[in-house]
C-alpha cells in the first residue's frame, strides 16, 4: 500500500473540547483505493477523527494533509475540500423535504454547478449503483432506514469524491436492514473507492478492510492489515476488544 | 347605495389601499361650507343625520333642515323664501324661526345665546317655502330657521337649495350662498332595517332588553354594510402587513443567530422591546409621538407600518424556534457536501422550517388580524371604529356583535385550517411507519450467519444511549454559549 498515492496524511493530530482531550496525537496515512476501518470503544474519538478529516471540527493542533495540501492552515477553501470528501452519517441525514433524486442532485447543482440535466443523469446513475433508482421519486420518510442510507451513499457518490468517510453507517439500522447497506459498501470498496469506515461490524472489517486501526483514548492503539489485526493482534487492549465481540 | 354598490366601493377602497394610498374616510359631512354673500352670510346649512349609523342624511327618510345666517343688510329682514330641491317633500308644521341674541355674552359661545322665537306665517307653493315675520327683526340679526319633516328624494345626491330674503324696504335679495346638502340614497340595508322595525315579530323580539341590546334586527341589518367597510380596511391592513413581516421576521431570526455579537444584539434588542411592550402602547407612541415630532404619516400607512414592525418580531421568534428545531445533522450533511452556510440555510434549513412553522405562522396571522382592532384607539377606520360610531349614535350594542362576526369570518376558518395542518403532520408520520413495516418484506439480502447480526445489535443499542447523552451535552453547551 505504501507505494500508492497518499490521500490523507494526519500528523500528530490533537483535538480537545475545552478541558476534554479527545484526540491525543494521531498519525495516520490513508492511501488511494485503501479501505481503512477504524475500530474502538465508544467515546474513544472515532467520530471526532472523521469529522476533523472534513473540517466539521476544527483541529486543536497537528496537521492534516489532503492530497498534499495542508487543510489545517488558514485560508483553506473548506467547501471545495468537502466537495471532494464524501460523508455518510449514522442517522443518514437525508433532506426530508426532497425526494431521493433531489437529495442526490442538490449539491451537484449548488456546489459543482452542474446543469439540472447533468445532475439528474448523474444522480440516477448513482441511485442505480446503490439499487435505489426505482425509488428516485420517494421522499425519505417513505423509505426504510436501509434505503435511506443507500440514498445517502448515492448522494455522497454523486459528488465524485476522492474519499468517503462512513461514520457507523449501519448502527442506526434494524439488524435485517444492515446487510443491504454493507453490501453496497462492499461493492464500493471493490470498485476501488478510498474509504475510511468507522463501524462495529467485525465481519465487514475482516472482509472488506485493508487496514484496521484501533483507537483507544484518542490514540492509535494498534494499526495492522486486516489479517494481522484479527489473527495476530499485538496489543492486549486489541485482544480484549476483539474478545468482547467474539463472545 | 345597495349592498352591491357597498361592496364595490369597499373593493375600490381595498385597491387604493393596496396601492398604499391613504384612504379618505368614507364619511362626508353633510355640512355646507360658509360663503359670504351680500344679503346675508350663511353660518350653517345642514340636515340632521337620520341614518342608523348616525352620520348620514338619507333620502326617503324624515329629517330636519337647519339654516343659520347672519344678516348684514341695511334694512331689516321681514321674511324669506327657501326653494327646496326637486322631489323633496316638506310641510310648515313645526317650522320655526329663532332670533339668536348674543347681547351680554362673549362671541363664540353659542351655547349661551339667548333664543327668541319669532312669530312667523308660512306659505308653501310647490317647492317654495316662504315665511313672513310678524315680529320686527333688526338689520344685523342672527337667525336660525328650522323646517321639520323634510323628506329628500330616495336617490339622494348633492342637493342644491335656492333662497331669497324680503327686506323692509320692499327689496327681494337673492341669497348667493351655496346652500347644499349631501343626501345619501336610502340603501337596501336601510330599507330592510326600516321594514324590519315595523314588523310585529321584531317588536316582540325587541321587547326583550337583552335581545334588543345585543341582537336588534334592524340595527344588525343597517350596520352590516357600514362595519363591512371597516372589515375591508382591516383585511387590507393585515394583508399588506403580514407578507411584509415574513421577510422581516426571517431577517431578524438570522440576525439573532448571527456569529457577530453586534448583529445578534441589535436583533435581540429589537425583538425584546417589541414583544416586551403592549402593542397598544406602541401605537400610542407612534400615533401621538410622530405628529409631535413633525412627522406626518397618514393613519392607514402608519397602522400598516406598526402592524408590520410588530408582527416581524413575533415571526422572528417563530422562525428562530423553527430553525433551531431542525436537527444539527441537516446542517452537517449539507456542509459535508460542500454547500456554503448560505446555501445550507436557504436550500436545506429554511424550506424545512417553513413546513414546520406554517401552523404557528397561521396563528400569528390570526393574532395580527385581531390586533388591527387596537387601531380603533388611534382613529384608523377599521371594524371596531365603524361599529363604535354606530353604537354611539344608536345606543345599541348590536354593531359590536356585527363586528365580532367580521373577525370570526376570518379567524374560525383559519383556526380550523391550523387544526387540519397539524393533523396532517401526524398522519404523514403514521403513514411513514406503515411504509417501513411494508418495506421489511422487500429485503432480499441473504443472512450469512447469526452471530454477525447479534454483534451489530448490542453496540447499536449502547451507541443509541451515548448519542442521547452527547446531544444533551451539546444542548447544554449551546445554552451556555447563548446565555454568555
Ligand atoms: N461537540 C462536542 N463537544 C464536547 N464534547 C464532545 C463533542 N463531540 C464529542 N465530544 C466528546 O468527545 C468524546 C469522543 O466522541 P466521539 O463521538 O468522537 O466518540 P466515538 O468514538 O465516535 O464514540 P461512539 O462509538 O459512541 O460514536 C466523547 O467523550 C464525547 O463526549
Ligand atoms: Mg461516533
Amino acid at each position: 500500500m505504501d507505494n500508492k498515492e497518499v490521500i490523507y496524511q494526519t500528523v500528530d493530530l490533537h483535538k480537545s473540547f475545552g478541558e476534554l482531550n479527545v484526540l491525543n496525537g494521531i498519525d495516520l496515512d490513508i492511501h488511494k483505493g485503501e479501505v481503512v476501518v477504524i475500530l474502538g470503544p465508544s467515546g474513544c474519538g472515532k467520530s471526532t477523527y472523521l469529522r476533523c478529516l472534513n473540517l466539521l471540527e476544527n483541529v486543536t493542533s497537528g496537521k492534516i494533509y489532503f492530497e498534499g495540501n495542508d487543510i489545517t492552515s488558514k485560508g483553506v477553501n473548506v467547501n471545495k475540500l468537502r466537495s471532494k470528501v464524501g460523508m455518510v452519517f449514522q442517522q443518514f441525514n437525508l433532506f426530508p423535504h426532497m425526494n431521493a433524486l433531489k437529495n442526490v442532485m442538490v449539491a451537484q447543482q449548488r456546489v459543482l454547478k452542474r446543469s439540472k440535466e447533468e445532475a439528474k443523469e448523474n444522480a440516477l446513475r448513482n441511485l442505480d449503483v446503490v439499487g435505489m433508482k426505482g425509488r428516485a421519486n420517494y421522499l425519505p420518510s417513505q423509505l426504510s432506514g436501509g434505503q435511506q442510507q443507500r440514498v445517502a451513499i448515492a448522494r455522497a457518490l454523486a459528488m465524485d469524491p476522492h474519499v468517503i468517510l462512513f461514520d457507523e453507517a449501519t448502527s442506526a439500522l434494524d439488524p435485517e436492514l444492515v446487510r443491504e447497506v454493507l453490501q453496497v459498501m462492499k461493492e464500493l470498496a471493490q470498485s476501488g473507492m478510498t474509504m475510511v469506515v468507522v463501524t462495529h461490524e467485525m465481519q465487514f472489517a475482516r472482509d472488506v478492510g485493508d487496514t484496521i486501526v484501533l483507537l483507544n483514548d484518542g490514540k492509535i492503539e494498534e494499526k495492522a492489515s486486516a489479517y494481522e489485526f484479527f489473527n495476530n493482534p499485538k496489543s492486549q487492549i486489541t485482544k480484549d476488544f476483539l474478545g468482547h465481540y467474539s463472545e | 347605495m345597495g349592498y352591491a354598490s357597498a361592496i364595490k366601493s369597499a373593493l375600490f377602497k381595498l385597491i387604493l389601499v393596496l396601492l398604499a394610498i391613504a384612504l379618505a374616510s368614507g364619511i362626508f359631512g353633510s355640512y355646507a361650507s360658509c360663503f359670504v354673500a351680500e344679503a346675508l352670510s350663511t353660518q350653517r346649512f345642514s340636515a340632521r343625520p337620520n341614518s342608523d349609523n348616525g352620520n348620514d342624511v338619507l333620502g326617503g327618510e324624515k329629517t330636519r333642515i337647519n339654516w343659520e345666517f347672519q344678516a348684514n343688510e341695511s334694512a331689516p329682514i321681514t321674511g324669506f323664501t327657501l326653494v327646496f330641491p326637486e322631489g323633496t317633500t316638506f310641510n310648515e308644521e313645526d317650522a320655526s324661526v329663532t332670533l339668536m341674541d348674543d347681547s351680554g355674552t362673549t362671541p363664540g359661545e353659542n351655547d349661551h345665546l339667548k333664543r327668541v322665537p319669532i312669530q312667523t306665517v308660512y306659505s308653501i307653493d310647490n317647492l317654495d317655502f316662504s315665511a313672513k315675520f310678524l315680529n320686527e327683526v333688526s338689520a344685523d340679526a342672527y337667525l336660525e330657521i328650522r323646517v321639520q319633516n323634510v323628506i329628500f328624494p330616495q336617490n339622494g345626491g348633492e342637493l342644491m337649495f335656492k333662497a331669497s330674503v324680503n327686506l323692509a324696504n320692499g327689496d327681494i335679495v337673492e341669497v348667493r350662498d351655496l346652500l347644499q346638502i349631501n343626501v345619501k340614497s336610502f340603501s337596501f340595508a336601510d330599507k330592510l332595517a326600516k321594514d324590519l322595525s315595523e314588523q310585529d315579530w321584531v317588536k316582540a323580539w325587541n321587547s326583550n332588553d337583552f335581545l334588543r341590546l345585543f341582537f336588534n334586527p334592524p340595527v344588525l341589518v343597517s350596520s352590516f354594510p357600514v362595519v363591512m367597510q371597516g372589515f375591508f380596511t382591516a383585511l387590507a391592513l393585515v394583508l399588506c402587513a403580514y407578507p411584509c413581516a415574513i421577510p422581516l421576521g426571517l431577517l431578524l431570526a438570522l440576525m439573532r443567530m448571527s456569529k457577530l455579537r453586534l448583529i445578534r444584539a441589535i436583533g435581540s434588542i429589537y425583538v425584546n422591546i417589541i414583544r416586551g411592550t403592549p402593542f397598544f402602547l406602541q401605537l400610542y407612541v407612534a400615533f401621538f409621538g410622530l405628529p409631535l415630532a413633525g412627522v406626518q404619516i397618514p393613519s392607514f400607512i402608519l397602522g400598516f407600518i406598526m402592524l408590520f414592525l410588530n408582527s416581524g418580531a413575533y415571526l422572528c421568534e417563530i422562525f428562530r424556534a423553527g430553525i433551531q428545531s431542525i436537527p444539527d445533522g441537516q446542517t452537517e450533511a449539507s456542509r459535508s457536501l460542500g454547500m456554503s452556510s448560505f446555501q445550507t440555510m436557504f436550500f436545506i434549513i429554511i424550506p424545512q422550517t417553513i413546513r414546520r412553522v406554517i401552523p404557528t405562522m397561521t396563528n400569528e396571522f390570526i393574532l395580527l388580524y385581531k390586533d388591527t382592532s387596537l387601531l380603533a384607539a388611534v382613529g384608523v377606520m377599521e371594524v371596531v371604529m365603524y361599529a363604535k360610531t354606530i353604537v354611539a349614535s344608536t345606543g345599541s350594542i348590536t354593531p359590536y356583535i356585527v363586528a365580532a362576526f367580521f373577525y370570526l369570518i376570518i379567524t374560525i376558518p383559519l383556526a380550523s385550517l391550523v387544526g387540519v395542518l397539524e393533523r396532517k403532520l401526524d398522519v404523514s408520520k403514521a403513514a411513514n411507519n406503515q411504509v417501513n413495516v411494508l418495506d421489511e418484506n422487500d429485503i432480499s439480502v441473504n443472512v450469512k450467519d447469526e452471530s454477525d447480526i447479534d454483534g451489530s445489535i448490542a453496540p447499536s443499542i449502547a451507541l443509541g444511549q451515548t448519542q442521547v447523552t452527547l446531544q444533551e451535552d451539546k444542548n447544554l453547551q449551546n445554552d451556555g454559549a447563548k446565555n454568555g
